[in-house]
């Protein structure tokens, strides 16, 4: 019976463009492909490196560039150590999804000299690397799908990653039965949680929060004009989230018209000179304002006249500078609705904990299908070792 | 089934309308977070029963049921639920259902007391098409200014969660402020063009001998009625009173016609003989 994984090559993992990955599973055997005894069961593995266990510094060094994915699976799959790869590659974690039929411990030695050895790194990885098997590792899949081990809660970005990551894999034919499964019964669950949880639910950014807050109070961003006083970061995030969401147009005042110019170009508005900004007032629906000023930039003598020009049409104010930029005696006016930074944080804040308050059940519902699919893996593999005579259906490529 | 009557109807349509109440106060503890559609199942169905308690009053009498307070009152509430399931169409809409499920429950109630419902005498001198389109277009606007006053409490809610900075102001499915004052404003408008066309129906319709229609005291409250709600537009349009001020003032006249309706009703000759 011939074992898989034997080692024929001292670097094995290095490219080599005479390297050939055969169809179907790597078995260095005379006979092959008709000898295919294979009674080991395959175990899906992660092995990976991630925001909660590694500095920035550290996972920039192990990123995999997308292009540079394919390369990598195929070396990965044809040293024999996977027979089925995925690699995710964010800006928050690498990992390297696997299905194999080494015994766990070996397996990860394997990953990780293939991490160490594909980027040239000689730096040691200790604790910063992570490791699991069935069903911890697919367990991690799946939170990692619903976005439950995000930087942000509940984020929603990386599934998007993820399938891009097993699309990437399959396409390239570095997917099998295994983690084909796997990965679809992960963005499964993903809907799943999304639908039957609050885990996604709200925002968690203040821009976001200000979008949203806009959202209730105008039927429609289209045709709303918004006004950034003061040019910094904060103001030019919630802006552009403005804009993203229908948001007519966009004027800036600052009391750098350089700076001014600049964010007006680069968000496709216009500026007006710092002191100018009362005569623009009339139109406006959305004020962000951020500036350094000491004293208050808007106070209510200032918008009480102003809004007598609005005829009752609503006006939302974000402050979002620290001293505040607009007197809160504002709020009292009729249709006017203030929120400076901490109303801003604290509805984020809230979100956060509303979405912190539906892990239970995320991680409830994340248990039930992990023991779904670790039944049913174990099922097929036990039907696979009754079929031994056949040439199994295998990731080509 | 001879014995199951309009009224016995009538009341499994109530009974609807409680729960919907009830599960209404559910969805406000819930922040209005969870979507409405089971609330606009509940009214669905109680519209199914009252429709077929209306009907069946109908054939009864051989014409349009608004003879007597029971029937004016299920002909309002009846108009406030078709006109709720038609907007509750659109998701963002549909919470009008559990700000205005509450209203239908106690209105319903009131208008299931057996005194507002006494036995039909003998066949009214005056009927016909008229009486029809005044009865039923007056009783549209009120469900209509019903419905209105139930957008206006649902902007008042809205309004004052974002102004006080309740987060319930955003994880609310409830619609934006803005659209909700559109929607009381259009509601509100409907509810006046149907008023104007069910009083002047009302002024050519035969009268009792001896009775004065000017100083009948239904017309009087009715006249009063349309001066209000055309102040109200009118100052609407102008822009004078706040959105805060104008809603306010919907929910205020609402809350005046129900509660003066029926006593105006019983001291009217012309409708009460």
């Amino acid at each position: 019976m011939l074992r898989r994984g034997r080692h024929v090559a001292r670097n094995k993992f290095a490219p080599d463009a005479s390297s050939h990955v055969p169809a179907g599973p790597k078995l260095p055997s005379e006979g092959w492909p008709f000898v295919i005894p294979h009674f080991a069961p395959m175990n899906v593995v992660v092995l990976g490196l991630s925001h909660h266990s590694s500095p920035v510094e550290l996972r920039e060094r192990f990123a995999f560039a997308e292009a540079k994915i394919p390369d990598a699976l195929k070396s990965l799959r044809g040293s024999g150590v996977a027979d089925e790869a995925v690699i995710l590659s964010t800006c928050n974690r690498v990992e390297i999804y696997a299905a194999t039929a080494l015994e766990s411990g070996q397996a990860f030695t394997e990953l990780k000299k293939f991490l160490v050895t594909i980027h040239a790194c000689e730096a040691g990885l200790g604790d910063e690397l992570y490791s699991f098997a069935e069903p911890q590792s697919l367990q991690h899949l799946f939170r990692v799908a619903c976005g439950l081990d995000s930087m942000v809660l509940g984020e929603t970005e990386i599934l998007g990653q993820l399938k891009q990551a097993y699309a990437l894999a399959h396409r390239h034919g570095h997917t099998g039965v295994r983690l084909n499964k796997a990965f679809q019964r992960a963005f499964h669950v993903a809907k799943h949680v999304r639908t039957e949880t609050n885990i996604q639910r709200g925002s968690v950014s203040v821009a976001s929060v200000a979008v949203e807050l806009a959202e209730k109070i105008f039927s429609s961003l289209k045709d709303r004009e918004v006004m950034v006083i003061g040019a910094g970061e904060m103001s030019e995030k919630t802006a552009r989230a403005l804009l993203s969401r229908g948001a007519r147009s966009l004027i800036v005042a600052n009391r750098s018209l350089d700076r001014a110019l600049a964010l007006a170009n680069d968000l496709g508005g216009r500026a007006v000179p710092f002191g100018d900004w009362a005569s623009a007032f009339e139109n406006i629906d959305i004020i962000i304002s951020s500036t350094a000023a000491s004293h208050h930039v808007l106070d209510r003598a200032k918008l009480e006249p102003l809004m007598k020009l609005r005829h009752h049409r609503p006006l939302l104010l974000v402050d979002i500078a620290v001293p505040r930029d607009i007197d809160p005696e504002v709020n009292f006016l009729e249709n006017v609705y203030l929120y400076n930074i901490d109303d801003l944080q604290a509805i984020a804040d809230d979100y956060l904990r509303l979405r912190k308050e539906e892990l239970a059940r995320c991680e409830a519902i994340i248990a039930e299908k992990v023991k779904a699919l670790a039944g049913a893996c174990r099922t097929a593999d036990c039907a696979d070792n009754t079929d031994n005579l056949l040439f199994r259906s295998a990731p080509s490529g | 089934m001879a014995w199951f009557t309009d009224r016995h109807f009538f009341l499994l349509a109530v009974m609807f309308y409680g729960l919907s109440a009830v599960y209404s106060v559910f969805l406000w503890r819930m922040g209005f977070r969870k979507d409405d559609h089971v609330n606009y199942f509940l009214l669905l169905a109680a519209f199914a029963l009252h429709t077929t308690a209306m009907f069946k009053r109908g054939f009864s009498l051989n014409h349009c049921p608004v003879d007597n307070l029971y029937e004016a009152t299920t002909f309002v509430t009846w108009t406030i639920v078709a006109v709720y399931l038609v907007i509750g169409l659109w998701p963002q809409l549909r919470f009008l259902g559990a700000f205005a499920s509450p209203i239908l429950f106690i209105v319903g109630v009131f208008a299931l007391m057996p005194e507002l419902d006494p036995a039909p005498g003998p066949k009214p001198e005056f009927s016909g098409a008229l009486i029809s389109l005044h009865a039923a277009t007056i009783l549209l606007a009120y469900g209509a200014f019903g419905l209105g006053a139930v957008a206006a409490g649902m902007f008042l809610t809205q309004q004052h969660d974002l102004k006080f900075h309740k987060l319930r102001a955003v994880l609310s499915l409830l619609p934006p402020i803005q659209r909700l004052e559109l929607i009381t404003g259009r509601l509100v408008l409907a509810g006046f063009i149907l008023f104007t066309v069910g009083l002047e129906a009302g002024r050519y319709l035969p009268r009792p001998e001896g009775a004065s229609y000017w100083q009948d005291p239904k017309v009087v409250w009715s006249i009063f009625m349309w001066v209000v709600y055309l102040a109200l537009l009118i100052l609407r349009w102008k822009r004078v009173p706040s959105n805060r001020g104008f809603a306010i003032s919907i929910v205020g006249a609402f809350v005046f016609l129900l509660l003066t309706f029926w006593g105006t009703n019983l001291l009217s000759p012309l409708h009460h003989p």
